[in-house]
């Protein structure tokens, strides 16, 4: 997939300057990218530090295990069938608080994981509900602090960084909102596998 | 609002006093806890440069070939009338795919237009908010064996068309 979309750049790029007539611009800027990928690097690499090594602290210390309890009685109605039957309800409480706090790395094993539990014994290739649902939020999803942009923003030298964090809030919750309801609805009318 | 701001700025400073206190009076030696996970994540970090040097010397040959601007353009009048600014069309086409590709092309728009600009803050807003929706359908069923994702594909193109708009508009009622 990115190996595609890397030549389709190169290869519309190329195209484009034949009419546009920058070749100086664009042979420039193939060293100016690879410099600028480093200096993306370093913009999130501090803050991704620090920020991974809090969150191993809370984990080690219980704090994220105590949010999932906070969360379960909130997911069972989101995740009707699968705590109905008591299956992968862990796994999806833990997997709903990683995408909360913005463990991007640590949210797909975790979601592979509580579908895996939940795909258990079925033999159908339809996925189910729950498993959707589990999707969705995983598309769009509650988020406190969104540490990769704020520190991108903060190498840009953007003057706005914090105080974005009230739009992100909203915004994010509606969409999470909007997505279970949909979610949840689509379900009612077309029934479960 | 005041006051959510207010609070807004307080987050990270709180979660880091919860971790002093942790480490203060925790029973085990969480600071080698501290140090185990900071390692992770700056080793994660520099795992993501392979990808992102190819991605980023494809999308600022993309802006430097003026391709980017002949795309955007093309958009450019449906993107008005929604209230999108065209700026945002690499972005929008690149963050259902790629979270490295999207953050690729997140650093390009912040450096072309300015990190505060409209445009900019849109974008900040949609990175935030909205994740890679094709990757994340792609693998999570995938992975299982699982080939009818029924309405799993609909809902999140719906979701993510969502966050895009109400990004524009909450950047719209806040700055």
């Amino acid at each position: 997939m990115l190996g595609k979309s890397f030549s389709f750049l190169c290869i519309i790029s190329l195209l484009a300057t034949f009419l546009t007539k920058n070749e100086k611009a664009l042979a420039d800027s193939i060293f100016g990218g690879a410099a600028k990928s480093v200096t993306v690097v370093i913009s999130i690499l501090g803050l991704m530090t620090l920020w991974n090594g809090i969150l191993e602290v809370l984990k080690d210390a219980g704090v994220i295990e105590k949010l999932s309890k906070l969360l379960r009685p909130i997911l069972k109605h989101i995740f009707p069938r699968a705590f109905k039957e008591n299956t992968a309800t862990e796994e999806i409480t833990a997997c709903v608080s990683a995408n909360i706090l913005g463990l991007s790395n640590a949210t797909t094993p975790l979601a592979l994981l509580a579908i895996g539990k939940m795909n258990e014994g079925r033999k159908s290739d339809k996925a189910t509900n729950d498993m959707i649902t589990l999707a969705i939020l995983g598309c769009a999803c509650f988020n406190i602090i969104p540490t990769t942009v704020i520190a991108m923003r903060v190498s840009q030298g953007a003057s706005i960084t914090y105080e974005l964090l009230v739009p992100v809030w909203i915004c994010s919750f509606v969409c999470m909102t909007v997505g279970i309801i949909l979610c949840r609805l689509i379900g009612k009318i077309c029934g479960d596998t | 609002m005041e006051i959510l701001e207010r609070i807004s700025y307080y987050i990270l400073p709180l979660i880091l006093l919860i971790v002093a206190l942790i480490i203060l009076f925790g029973k085990k030696d969480y600071f080698d806890s501290f140090l185990r996970g900071a390692k992770n994540g700056a080793v994660s970090a520099v795992n993501l440069l392979p990808t992102l040097c190819a991605l980023i010397v494809g999308v600022s040959m993309l802006t430097a070939s003026g391709a980017g601007e002949l795309l955007s353009q093309l958009v450019s009048p449906f993107f008005d009338k929604i209230g999108v600014p065209k700026e945002l069309f690499p972005l929008i086409l690149t963050r259902p795919i790629s979270g490295s590709a999207s953050l690729a092309t997140f650093g390009e728009l912040l450096s072309q237009n300015g990190a505060d600009s409209f445009p900019a803050l849109c974008a900040s807003l949609i990175m935030a908010s909205s994740d890679t929706f094709v990757y994340v359908i792609c693998v999570y069923f995938s992975q299982v064996g699982i080939k009818k994702t029924r309405h799993a594909l609909p809902v999140a193109i719906f979701v993510s068309c969502l966050s895009i708009l109400l990004s524009c508009i909450l950047c719209r009622i806040f700055y």
